[in-house]
């Protein structure tokens, strides 16, 4: 799997997104987060930014949780079938049409929770495509035209997985202090600056050596399209296609 | 080649001036070594050179610098890439690519030369690096002296004039540091490169350097050949400190110039008293250790003990398994096979509150165990931790390092200062055994005697244990009772620190070399030994 192109997986990933938010269906949202969890599985090197993809699916269900609390106790309630009732939490009158509390119907309940499947597989697909690409790789094939823009996704890609590395660091040493379980907060500070320090380094590095200068990049060893790259490409395309077909 | 001429650099950020009213010119096929203490700003004045900075960084520059005549101010860094090669502090957080074939071609490719030309120059850096057989190897498998090599040859590969290195042999075992200064070297008289490198383990590089910049820290700096600023200045090896402490009349720079000086004192010397070992209680043990990750081995059947009162050196090259052992012993890695204690208590079992009142363990990263938001904050959290008074740790590190603002943020600190402060919240806790991480990283000539005063103070007071993993031959002559030598995750060695640095070459301290055969390690065993 090491021959593939760079681009592959991202171009997979951005159609599969673009697929599972036209059909708005949980069912497909399901679907692609799983098998996007066997490619990672099945795929992904082992290299230090292979762990993106389950930091992303873990931030995608903190957001499902937090997303299905807030959009069942907030706003306008749907009428249907009763599960429990919460007190209204008296607001002041001039938020009306605002509700805090109430009655919880299951069909609140389900669509709060659609909506976060939705959002966590496409989270999740992103992570993916950054668990199976190595970002370096990526920057080669990145037009020179669009310098700033090369070095923007160079730090951006490169930033997910320097942050899954220096958290696992820092929360060793966390326990050392005998902080077993630390709080994101104290996590948060030093693992910022880390991973910005980090990216400000490769960009320097970057600058130094001369990426951006000449409008044109010749190729050491060229990155070759292959079938296999068009074969990944086309399963996500025609999952696409048959959802802009099927759903109206 | 190199021109700096009224060169003043402000941050916007700062109100301190880091480098004032600095002119000098370094000509063609020139080693210049840039010394200064930690934060006196040696980072800036290399990046200064192919206008990283103020281009990249930001901050006010007056006056002018060029390089063979080009002025930094009116170009971009990356259009001085085929003149100037830079090689950053820590090189793995600056590859662009994961293979060592494509991270050397990176910068050609990003220059548009043409690809069989490429190919060629490539293959030439192979060959003149000695990387040939790592040229499809992923980087990040590399050891450090290899991809400081994949570094350097990354940036010699657009044929530069000039070459800028900051502290190229910090992280490097001393055999890996000899390694890459020979390149250096040979770079230098075969190539004619010119060559800028700042480092702090002067002991390294000062017998290549043709003349030193040192930053004095408050602005000025001062350019001269290196036996005129190592008469005075306060920053130097041991082996100008030797020649200080016996009044010779010159400053050698050389182990052969110092061996020619010293002649007398070799031959009518005493030699040190042997002082028989008093039996301790056991600190740390243990019993056939072996760990492998994913398949390969990292520490096969080591079994060691060490006692109170007992500072032991963990020595061995890049991956030799040290880190290993460490974070098996304050349990950290529970994969391991085997038996590690550590006051009677298994490595496996030690968590929270016990685990800190047990072994204190500054990773290698002392910033790692810091997240507050000020050195007093940090100060009350590990007070709060350890039920004791408030304010215990803050006096403690006003005893190791005086005059730290206690409003000052963590990362603010100086590499030292920070190391200070995770000593401080370490032992505040009073644990039975210290663990350092290579402690000595990017720390100056001061820092380092005031860790050594420490350390020695808490085993030799306290009557506990000190266990230092380190690639600094000097700290281990200075502070080390005992030397553990790991190769591929094995003991190879274990004995007294005479014994051990006096039997490998090329781990013998510099004092010890001038000084061969005689068993003196130190400027200090020197000195009693004359007396």
């Amino acid at each position: 799997m090491k021959t593939l192109h760079p681009l592959t997986w991202w171009i997979w990933s951005l159609l599969t997104i673009g697929a599972v938010i036209h059909a708005d269906s949980s069912w497909l949202a399901g679907s692609a987060v799983a098998v996007a969890a066997i490619l990672v599985w099945r795929f992904s090197l082992a290299a230090p930014w292979a762990k993106s993809f389950w930091f992303s699916l873990k931030i995608g269900v903190f957001i499902l949780i937090i997303r299905t609390i807030v959009g069942v106790l907030i706003g306008v309630p749907i009428p249907g079938t009763k599960l429990v009732t919460v007190p209204i939490v008296p607001l002041p009158h001039w938020l009306a049409g605002i509700r805090i509390g109430g009655v919880i119907t299951q069909e609140r309940l389900l669509s709060s929770i659609h909506e976060g499947l939705i959002i966590i597989s496409v989270i999740s697909l992103f992570g993916a495509a950054v668990s199976l690409t190595s970002p370096h790789k990526l920057l080669r094939v990145t037009p020179v035209a669009i310098y700033e823009f090369g070095v923007a996704t160079v730090i951006a890609t490169s930033a997910l997985p320097n942050l899954v590395q220096s958290i696992s660091r820092i929360r060793r040493a966390r326990a050392l202090r005998g902080d077993e379980k630390p709080s994101w907060r104290s996590i948060a500070l030093p693992l910022l600056e880390d991973s910005l320090s980090r990216s400000l380094e490769l960009a320097a590095a970057m600058d130094a050596r001369g990426f951006g200068v000449s409008r044109k990049r010749s190729r050491y060893r060229p990155i070759t399209w292959h079938g296999v790259d068009s074969a990944i490409v086309l399963t996500s395309a025609l999952v696409l296609a048959v959802t802009l077909a099927v759903v109206r | 080649m190199i021109n700096f001429s009224r060169v003043s650099l402000v941050y916007p950020t700062s109100t301190k001036t880091i480098l004032e009213d600095l002119s000098f010119e370094i000509s063609e096929g020139e080693m210049v070594l840039v010394i200064g203490s930690t934060g006196t700003g040696k980072s800036s004045l290399l990046r200064l050179i192919n206008g990283l900075v103020p281009h990249h960084t930001g901050g006010i520059l007056a006056g002018d610098i060029s390089v063979d005549g080009i002025s930094t101010r009116l170009v971009r860094p990356g259009e001085l890439s085929h003149l100037v090669g830079i090689v950053g502090q820590n090189p793995a957080q600056g590859f662009v690519t994961d293979i060592v074939e494509e991270e050397l071609a990176f910068g050609m490719e990003a220059l548009n030369i043409a690809p069989d030309l490429m190919r060629k120059r490539v293959e030439e850096i192979l060959d003149l690096l000695a990387l040939s057989h790592l040229r499809d190897r992923a980087i990040s498998t590399l050891s450090g002296g290899e991809q400081q090599r994949v570094a350097i040859g990354s940036a010699l590969v657009m044929n530069p004039k000039v070459l800028v290195l900051d502290e190229p042999t910090s992280a490097l075992d001393p055999i890996a540091a000899e390694e890459v200064l020979s390149i250096l070297h040979r770079l230098v008289h075969d190539l004619s490169l010119t060559v800028v490198i700042a480092e702090h383990r002067l002991e390294r590089v000062i017998g290549f350097a043709d003349r030193i910049i040192h930053i004095a820290g408050d602005g000025s700096a001062e350019i001269n050949l290196p036996e005129e600023i190592l008469k005075r200045s306060d920053i130097a090896p041991p082996i100008v400190h030797l020649a200080r402490a016996l009044g010779l009349s010159q400053v050698g720079l050389s182990v052969r110039d110092v061996r020619r000086m010293t002649e007398e004192i070799r031959t009518n010397g005493r030699d040190p008293e042997v002082i028989a070992p008093v039996q301790a209680d056991l600190a740390i043990s243990t019993q056939n250790l072996s760990l492998s990750y994913q398949g390969k081995p990292a520490l096969r059947d080591v079994t060691t003990n060490i006692y109170n009162g007992e500072i032991v050196a963990l020595m061995g090259r890049n991956g030799a398994g040290k880190s290993s052992l460490l974070t098996t012993l304050v349990g950290l890695n529970n994969e391991a096979k085997g038996t590690s204690e550590i006051c009677g208590r298994s490595s496996k079992d030690l968590k929270g509150k016990a685990r800190r009142e047990i072994v204190g363990f500054i990773p290698q990263e002392p910033s790692d165990l810091l997240y507050g938001q000020s050195v007093k904050g940090e100060c009350a959290q590990a007070d709060e931790d350890n039920e004791c008074a408030a304010g215990t740790a803050l006096a403690l590190l006003e005893r190791i390092v005086p005059a730290i603002d206690p409003n000052t943020h963590p990362r603010d600190l100086s590499e030292g200062q920070r190391l200070a402060l995770a000593l401080a919240i370490v032992l505040s806790a009073q644990p039975q055994v210290l663990i350092l991480d290579e402690p000595t990283r990017g720390l100056d000539y001061q820092a380092k005697a005031l860790l050594i005063t420490l350390l020695k103070s808490f085993a030799k007071e306290l009557n506990r244990s000190v266990l230092i993993a380190t690639h600094d031959v000097e700290l281990v002559a200075e502070l080390c009772d005992r030397v553990i030598f790991l190769a591929e995750g094995e003991v190879v060695a274990d004995g007294p620190t005479l014994e051990i640095l006096l039997s490998s070459p090329a781990f013998a301290p510099q004092v010890a070399k001038v000084m061969s055969p005689r068993p003196w390690l130190t400027v200090s065993d020197v000195l009693r030994a004359v007396e």
